[in-house]
């Protein structure tokens, strides 16, 4: 209790930190709804590690070509955000078209991704040594190094995505649930893809940037997968997904906090227990539910 | 292949597996592009679209949605981007699933229905289009003679009593018998009219899966 009232107190020494992990909790479900609902679960594991190698790759090539660099200069900041959207975009824009044709199974593709991703983030750091402390902050979580000034851009951003997120849900959920019948009606149905998986590219790439590939992967996946078994519409759907997202990183950040653990593993620890527990008690009602039937 | 559909017709497009009966039928509805030849509708298919029912495989049953929010997609078809579904356009998908028989399963979960439910689900949503031409693309595939009969018995309600126009792919061909208006056989990259009698022969049902 004494640490819910230090962390919710003003003038709290992270409270940047705070409000960048639970915004994060809350947006990551609402995009990761959509790779639950349309089954490519393994691209939240690949576009974060993609997303991951193009900051090294940018930190890399800014050595390369400038000088070797300062880790707290916003130059770095914005060469990041730079190197990590358009990997990101990137490979979503590679795996998507190789989705229309077809050319492989999803899993295939997607395992390969990940994979070069991760070796070429590892070639990046090896090249970079400037690079390499600020990369092993960013895989462990650096929430803790959220400043005001990125947190501005932090909340401006997911702010853009979620109210694309709620403004186009109809035509999102049309080329989700049947691709055939938008196509059908005439819908620009190669548009609403793009501008979901683009929505998504960016908000991988600030969660990254942000939170690091763990936490962006564990909030892309474990509460919409928790929200699916308590909501049968969609909107409830998202919305609990999010409001579980959010819920998970503040209690994960006030554990961290109280007991001293990295930030980022905690957050998604919370995340899988709270998935873990719906998960078991969902099974419990189905199995009552069949014995009274 | 020149086909004609003349309004308030009741064509059902028959022929053996891998014939080209789903080919055509994704031709029709815009969902392959014709390499050669022209497809022309009597009507703007933007102001009035088409009712298309799919096979139920293709849906994904695990997406959390209600019946009524599947109906409802079928009124997405009029909705310029921005616009919400109002009132008006929940008032329709309850209406239409009202035509099919089922505006007590409105709130079930559209994955907790059974093969024939979700296809009149899906005609539902179809209808909350408000089309002119309802297609349809082996509606009684996988489902038992009862559901079937009930499928059959919509299509004809509203074949009869709305005029509206149904096309559809079937194996089912003694069910057809007394309600559509002719068939099209579909064989070697050709499409033929043909009387329902000719079809239902013996040794016609014998390549045609699932019509004896």
């Amino acid at each position: 209790m004494s640490t819910l009232v230090e962390v919710l107190r003003p003038g709290f020494l992270l409270h940047d930190a705070l409000v960048g992990s639970v915004l994060i909790g809350i947006v990551c479900p609402l995009v990761g709804v959509y790779f639950v609902l349309r089954r490519m679960i393994f691209l939240g594991v690949a576009l974060p590690q993609l997303s991951a190698a193009g900051i090294a790759f940018a930190l890399l090539l800014h050595r390369s070509m400038v000088g070797p660099h300062l880790h707290i200069a916003a130059t770095d900041a914005t060469l990041a955000r730079v190197g990590a959207m358009v990997f990101t975009l990137g490979g979503i824009l590679v795996l998507a078209t190789l989705e229309r044709r077809g050319r492989a199974i999803v899993e295939a593709r997607i395992g390969v991704t990940y994979a070069i991703a991760g070796a070429l983030t590892i070639l990046f750091l090896a090249a970079d040594p400037w690079g390499e402390a600020q990369m092993v902050n960013l895989l462990k979580g650096d929430l803790l190094a959220t400043t005001e000034k990125s947190l501005t851009v932090l909340v401006a951003v997911l702010g853009a995505v979620v109210v694309t997120l709620f403004a186009f849900q109809k035509e999102f959920l049309l080329v989700s649930f049947d691709h055939d019948l938008a196509v059908v009606f005439g819908k620009a149905v190669g548009v609403w893809d793009a501008t979901l998986y683009f929505v998504c590219g960016i908000t991988i790439s600030f969660g990254v940037l942000a939170a690091g590939p763990l936490v962006t992967f564990g909030f892309l996946v474990a509460p919409p997968l928790t929200a699916r078994l308590l909501t049968r519409h969609m909107l409830s759907f998202s919305l609990a997904a999010a409001a579980i997202g959010g819920a998970c990183a503040f209690t994960g950040f006030c554990l961290a906090y109280r007991y001293d653990m990295p930030l980022g593993p905690a957050e998604v620890a919370v995340a899988c227990a709270v998935l873990l527990v719906v998960g078991a008690g969902a099974w419990v009602h189905q199995q009552l539910g069949r014995r009274a039937a | 292949m020149d086909l004609e559909l003349a309004p308030g017709e009741f064509v059902a497009l028959l022929g053996p597996n891998g014939a080209g009966k789903t080919t055509l039928l994704r031709g029709i509805v815009g969902l392959l592009s014709v390499l050669a030849g022209t497809i022309d509708y009597d009507f703007d298919r933007a102001t009035s679209p088409i009712g298309y029912v799919p096979q139920r495989e293709a849906l994904d049953p695990t997406f959390p949605l209600t019946v009524h929010e599947v109906v409802l997609m079928g009124t997405y078809a009029r909705l310029p981007a921005l616009r919400r579904p109002g009132r008006a356009e929940r008032r329709l998908a309850a209406e239409s699933l009202d035509l099919v028989g089922l505006g007590a399963l409105a709130e079930e979960r559209f994955g907790s229905l059974s093969g024939g439910q979700t296809q009149r689900v899906l005609i539902a949503r179809a209808l909350a289009a408000q089309p002119r031409l309802l297609v349809l693309d082996e509606p009684t595939a996988g489902v038992d003679t009862e559901a079937t009969a009930a499928i059959m018995k919509v299509l004809t309600r509203l074949n009869r009593d709305q005029g509206l126009t149904v096309l559809l792919v079937t194996h089912h061909v003694r069910v057809l018998r007394g309600i559509a208006n002719a068939v099209v056989w579909v064989q070697d990259g050709r499409a033929t009219r043909r009387r329902l009698d000719d079809v239902l022969a013996p040794a016609e049902l014998d390549v045609v899966p699932g019509g004896a």
